[in-house]
């Protein structure tokens, strides 16, 4: 049947595109694969492309290894800049934030360049607010605030930052953009939260994006093209989405007063 | 002088690689396996108990890798994502005498030869052009004496077949 064979062919063509992206080591998109059956089949066709290699090409590369080893290196010299010894808990943490667990995913959060200094303000957090919470967000995104130890750096003027727009600055213990998102204006740090690259504002498409592995942070702070978006139909011409979900960018606070606008950065 | 490695660096240059062979190993790519694996080492960051032995730390990080695996393949069913926080990691070995895989490429290697041994004979044919010896499409179809379009369709039926064979003997 004419048809039949119409359907079989498309399907062929377009799980070809899934092959092609796997066998050419590329990032297939699950955007080429029917869900069901042709998704059993991209994970047979996975197993295969992954058995069917040499032993030396199943390895990591090498700079792969060294970016991830110097984030395990920068957790190690940030958590132990908190002065706190990890606890040895017999038992599983109750779920929840709790102290230790808030400071080490504002320390994650932080990236690279911001880690010792993020991790300072961290630690006056949870003096304040031991076991609690974030600090409650204003503007209503869902990226912790953060406060702690610190002080107030003017980092630029409202009137150059019209609505839409981003600016890049960078204290001693912080990388950011401050975007001023319809009028709100925001701080954002400008380190990828995934492996720590520094992220590119671009203005056509209003977002953060990333120049290593192609994430992109709305002005909110929220990755913008992850699985989510992926689901609901891809993310502003974006041939694929960003296939993982990623933390929130850290947020430091922000206020403008006569027209300037100032960051809340922790203490060093 | 460098410093000594911290507990994270420890645990990462220990399992590292096993993780990223792991994860690799079922996911087929390059690009995929360093998010994944970068996933897995960010998470420890931030909830891995370093002070656990090391045999508990080493369940822990392959459980881990095996949820967010299961969470990659379910943006392909499109199911909704499970997401790390909703999963207890554990620190029970993922089965019972299950050990971290070092073994993985050959017994990934074995499956693929016990597979295709399990096919018809131009399925088996076009899945070994195109995965064993990594021909094109156009390549494999002029290998074959066949169309460029006819090549797709049968490397489709083939992988067709694949996963219900792959299936039956996962059962």
């Amino acid at each position: 049947m004419p048809d039949d064979e119409r359907r079989l062919d498309e399907a062929a063509e377009r799980f070809g595109r899934y092959l092609d992206a796997l066998l050419g080591d590329g990032r297939p998109s699950p955007a080429a694969v029917d869900d069901g059956d042709e998704a059993e089949m991209a994970r047979t066709a996975a197993e295969l492309a992954a058995g069917s290699r040499d032993a030396a090409d199943s390895l990591p590369d090498p700079a792969f290894l060294d970016q991830l080893k110097a984030r395990m290196r920068h957790a190690d010299e940030a958590i132990g800049a908190l002065g706190t010894p990890p606890p040895v808990r017999e038992r599983p943490e109750p779920r929840g934030l709790g102290r230790w667990r808030l400071t080490r995913r504002q320390v994650l959060q932080a990236g690279l360049g911001a880690a010792a200094g993020l991790a300072a303000g961290a630690a006056g957090m949870g003096l304040t607010r031991p076991g609690g919470s974030p600090a409650p967000d204003p503007t209503g995104s869902g990226a912790p605030l953060v406060g702690g130890d610190g002080f107030w750096t003017e980092v630029a003027t409202l009137a150059d930052l019209p609505e839409g727009g981003a600016l890049r600055f960078s204290t001693a213990a912080f990388d950011g953009f401050v975007v001023n998102d319809g009028g709100t204006v925001r701080a954002l740090s400008a380190i990828c939260t995934h492996m720590g690259c520094t992220l590119r504002f671009r203005e056509e498409q209003g977002d953060l994006r990333c120049p290593c592995h192609g994430a992109s942070f709305d002005l909110t702070g929220r990755l913008a093209n992850g699985s989510r978006a992926w689901n609901d139909g891809g993310y502003l011409g974006d041939e694929r989405a960003y296939p993982i979900d990623l933390p929130d960018l850290a947020r430091p606070r922000v206020k403008v007063e006569d027209g300037r606008v100032w960051v809340w950065t922790a203490q060093v | 002088m460098a410093q000594p490695p911290g507990p994270f660096e420890r645990v990462y240059d220990a399992h590292a690689v096993g993780i990223y062979r792991f994860i690799y190993a079922r996911v087929g790519n390059h690009p995929d396996a360093e998010d994944l694996t970068a996933r897995v080492f960010l998470r420890a960051v931030e909830q891995l108990d370093t002070g656990r032995p090391p045999a508990q730390i080493a369940a822990w990080l392959y459980r881990v890798a095996q949820n967010a695996i299961a969470d990659h393949w379910r943006a392909f069913y499109r199911l909704p994502l499970v997401g790390a926080d909703h999963v207890g990691p554990g620190w029970e070995p993922v089965a019972p005498g299950d050990r971290p895989p070092t073994d993985e490429p050959d017994r990934a290697a074995d499956r693929v030869r016990r597979l295709l041994g399990r096919l018809p004979p131009t399925y088996r044919r076009v899945l070994e052009l195109r995965f064993l010896e990594r021909r094109s499409v156009a390549e494999t179809a002029r290998a074959m004496g066949i169309s460029d379009g006819n090549a797709r369709v049968l490397q489709y039926r083939a992988l067709r077949r694949a996963a219900l064979v792959g299936e039956a003997n996962d059962a």
